[in-house]
């Protein structure tokens, strides 16, 4: 008579391992992703400051803009943002020479790089090139 | 004579969906970039500003007026010209000369003008970025 061991079967038990979910879960982490990744665009303005030798006094009929804690002027008259950019624009520096499009940027007492940031805009946004006055 | 209809199994092949769900993982894994900096700037806001190229140099000047160029801390601006200058030595193409200039809205003068006059004398074009929107 066979023993009790010699009588039981051999399992044949097949492991599988459930990968019906795998794509579900796949797929939720690539809307994660979506929703995650933030498709910066680079936003700003362009400014060449001129560099070369220094010059003593500027030449006649040079635009000014003075900015003296953050309160503007454009040729000593008192201006907002919003006017020096209109009056900018309405000096048609796009067309004009290359010494004419200089604009003189003096910054005086504490002035924020947001207010400097208004005036760049501006005057690069009007075709004009900013020349920087470096105080003694 | 009747016809027997047909019963047709389709099935939808899903079998590749995981593979291609995790590639397109991968993809938006490789294409993102995550942000490395450390600093931390509020950049000026300006309703003019417009969409700029990527550029290989940064300059970054944080709130606390801390001067960074490709992420290394300066000591003063005479290594932002030096470092400029050797940055752009490098790579003299069209687009090798822009420099993303970022400062926090509310640095003082005195840190930021000396820094970009020394990015001009380096020989590079300030690229300054700002936020869309009113001030």
């Amino acid at each position: 008579m066979p023993s009790g061991k010699d009588n039981r079967r051999k399992s044949n038990r097949e492991a599988d391992v459930p990968v019906s979910s795998f794509s579900d879960i796949a797929f939720l982490l690539i809307i994660f992703f979506i929703l995650v990744t933030s498709l910066s665009q680079t936003t700003g303005v362009l400014t060449e400051i001129p560099t070369g030798q220094k010059s003593e006094a500027p030449p006649e009929k040079t635009t000014i803009v003075n900015i003296h804690d953050d309160k503007i002027s454009l040729n000593d008259e008192e201006v907002t943002v919003n006017k020096l950019r209109d009056q900018l624009v309405g000096m048609d520096l796009h067309n004009k020479s290359d010494n004419e499009k200089v604009v003189l940027l003096e910054a005086s007492g504490s002035v924020t790089y947001q207010t400097y940031y208004d005036v760049i805009t501006a005057i690069s946004r009007a075709g004009g090139a900013v020349a920087v006055v470096e105080e003694e | 004579m009747r016809r027997r209809k047909r019963r047709n199994n389709i099935q939808v092949p899903v079998a590749s969906m995981g593979d291609i769900a995790f590639l397109l993982i991968i993809f938006f894994m490789v294409c993102s970039n995550f942000i490395k900096d450390t600093m931390t700037f509020k950049l000026p806001a300006h309703p003019d500003v417009e969409k700029l190229e990527q550029a290989q140099i940064s300059v970054v000047i944080d709130e606390d007026g801390l001067i960074y160029l490709q992420g290394q801390k300066m000591e003063d601006v005479l290594a932002v010209q030096y470092g400029v200058s050797a940055l752009i030595k490098e790579d003299r193409g069209p687009r090798g000369r822009t420099v993303l200039f970022k400062c926090d809205r509310n640095v003082d003068k005195e840190v930021f003008q000396p820094v970009m006059a020394a990015i001009s004398e380096g020989g590079g074009i300030i690229a300054a970025l700002g936020e869309k929107g009113k001030r």
